[in-house]
């Protein structure tokens, strides 16, 4: 690596082992990757034997709780690039190095890509041990092309809450929990999005995360909604990405000319 | 090409907006011009809320002036922030870092975030922790520190990119006298071993004399007067403070003719005057009142206290 290249990844760096040590300390970490994906796959996945749901429709909610987790725990580390800092009382040091945001958000969203596939290969084992489901079945690329885009889900998301996080302060903490929530309810986690009422579907068809469940649910045989699903994922997904990374600068700016890092710092 | 003052700032202007629906509105600096030269330190001294935070936190980039302008070593602190950041940090008396880190993963994070690499960033990090005496205490989390462990580190924290200008905001604030004796000797050293430019604000008279080559006065977001400790307190009469209860109390108009005495006055029966240097000048004090016949029935010394130096100065 040149010497420029090496500084950048070094500064990026920081944001993954900042993550990495708060993680290996915190026993939330333990809930975050371990605890509340098992539940959601183990309840959601017995629910489906109680109502003797037919192997596709129990592979198509399965699919859901699965991006739902790897989703939630990838977020929260972008989230966490802020919110640890908030909670610590001392935002103001991070930008006063001389880092871009980028920075901040590629090492904070390694580190969930990281926690992310430890939850994917979690609840990928579960499901077969469990139900018999095999995550694996579309094979690789389809599979990697699902992640990837659950994990730029997870990026912009995490973006969005560390947007709210320097505007509202800690009153937007909620939203690092909640946002998630929303997804559920609008990019059809466990329904069809073809239930939604028209004005509430064009909203679905305005979240990336609906694309790329609907390619993905393609390959255990549900017919796609969408054509070229994946594309108008990633296009999608590209176009969210630069939106809240420029609210995120413009965000931080705010905070600069309002004093907000300052009274978040004592 | 001579180089530029560490600092220049000229007619800066702050004003905090807060509250919804009904705006408040809240100047903090109320047009601040002066310069720093290079390789000093430079002492801003001040009350509660008179701008001290708001000023060190402009130039640190923390915050963006509302009109005026300041340079930092010759960066537009708006326009070229991300240059000040580079050769600049900050600490202050409050900082906070992350709880369960210890304070070697604390320096290794920081240096990161300043570019350092690899082997360089080990050396620099173990470096720091001998500098700032913090050895014995860097495997310990961040969270079970005391308070002077914990300023030591800010101290270190800030020193990660090897700045040209340190920027600290009451880096003794809330500390035993003894350890921020230490902490003094330590900013002192820096200047003088490193060279580096400090600029720092404490609201205590005697941290900003014993450090500065240069202190400014802020009240009220405004510059109030400007010079070296010696040349300030003999223009605003700032000295410790005799307080005298005699036995003849006319015999005050005598004092003030002293050397070292910089103000003299007679008010409720106490006999009130300002000298340069209590430790100095109280034996002469003793012996002329002595030789005249005049008893001492009381005597008191106090430092100067900032709010007194204040009214004097807005007077
Ligand atoms: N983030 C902020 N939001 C709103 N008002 C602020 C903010 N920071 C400072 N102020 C106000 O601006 C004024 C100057 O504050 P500043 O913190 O700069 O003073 P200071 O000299 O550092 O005081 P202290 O000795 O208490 O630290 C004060 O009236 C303060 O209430
Ligand atoms: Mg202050």
């Amino acid at each position: 690596m040149t010497g420029t290249a090496a500084r950048e990844w070094t500064k990026v760096s920081a944001f993954i082992r900042k993550n990495w040590l708060m993680a290996r300390r915190n026993i939330f970490t333990v809930f975050e990757v371990v605890f509340w994906p098992t539940v959601g796959v183990l309840s959601v996945g017995l629910l489906t034997r109680f109502l003797d749901l037919t192997p596709e429709t129990t592979a198509f909610i399965l699919i859901g709780t699965l991006a739902l987790s790897i989703i939630q725990v990838c977020q929260l580390d972008v989230a966490y690039a802020i919110l640890f800092e908030m909670w610590a009382k001392g935002i103001k040091h991070q930008f006063l190095a001389p880092i871009g945001l980028w920075h901040l958000a590629l090492g904070s969203w390694l580190m969930g890509i990281l926690r992310g596939l430890a939850v994917f290969a979690l609840l990928a084992g579960l499901g077969w041990w469990g139900f018999g489901f095999d995550f694996f079945h579309p094979g690789p690329a389809a599979l990697v092309a699902f992640l990837l885009g659950l994990f730029l889900n997870a990026v912009i998301i995490g973006l969005g809450v560390c947007t709210l996080l320097l505007l509202f302060g800690l009153r937007a903490e909620v939203s690092a929990w909640s946002a998630v929530s929303l997804i559920l309810l609008l990019a059809g986690i466990y329904y069809p999005v073809s239930l939604l009422p028209p004005p509430v579907a064009a909203v679905a068809a305005a979240i990336p995360l609906t694309y790329f469940l609907d390619a993905f649910r393609a390959h255990y045989g549900f017919a796609p909604v969408f054509e070229a699903a994946l594309l108008k994922g990633f296009a999608t997904s590209l176009v969210y990405l630069a939106l809240t990374y420029g609210a995120l600068g413009a965000a931080l700016t705010h905070a600069r000319r309002r004093g907000t890092l300052l009274r978040l710092s004592e | 090409m001579g180089l530029s003052p560490a600092v220049e700032i000229h007619d800066l202007e702050k004003s905090f907006r807060s509250g919804w629906p009904r705006r408040r509105v809240q100047p903090a600096l109320r047009g601040v011009t002066f310069s720093v030269p290079r390789g000093v330190i430079f002492a801003i001294l001040g009350p509660n809320g008179a701008g001290k935070t708001t000023l060190l936190s402009i130039l640190a980039t923390l915050l963006l002036p509302d009109r005026g302008s300041a340079r930092v070593l010759g960066h537009d602190v708006v326009r070229e922030p991300h240059r000040v950041r580079e050769r600049v940090n900050m600490s202050s008396g409050n900082a906070n870092f992350l709880w369960s880190l210890t304070p070697r993963e604390i320096l290794d994070i920081f240096a990161r975030l300043a570019g350092v690499t690899g082997r360089v960033r080990r050396v620099r990090v173990e470096a720091l922790l001998d500098l700032l005496e913090l050895r014995g205490h860097a495997e310990v989390p961040y969270s079970e520190l005391s308070t002077g462990l914990k300023q030591r580190l800010a101290l270190a924290k800030a020193l990660v990119n090897e700045p040209e200008l340190l920027i600290l905001d009451e880096p003794t604030v809330g500390l035993d006298p003894d350890v921020s004796v230490r902490i003094r000797a330590q900013i002192a050293a820096l200047r003088r071993e490193r060279g580096t430019t400090i600029l720092l604000s404490t609201h205590y008279m005697r941290e900003a004399e014993e450090l500065a080559d240069e202190i400014v006065f802020l009240r009220d977001g405004r510059i109030l007067a400007r010079g070296d400790a010696d040349s300030l307190k003999r223009r605003i009469k700032v000295g410790d403070a005799v307080s005298l209860v005699l036995a003849d109390p006319a015999a005050w108009e005598r004092l003030r003719a002293l050397p070292g005495v910089l103000a003299c006055a007679s008010r409720d029966g106490r006999v009130e005057c300002v000298v340069d240097d209590a430790r100095k000048r109280l034996p002469d004090l003793l012996r002329h009142l002595h030789e005249a016949g005049v008893e001492v029935h009381d005597l008191r010394v106090t430092e100067p206290d900032l709010e007194a130096v204040f009214l004097e100065l807005a007077r």
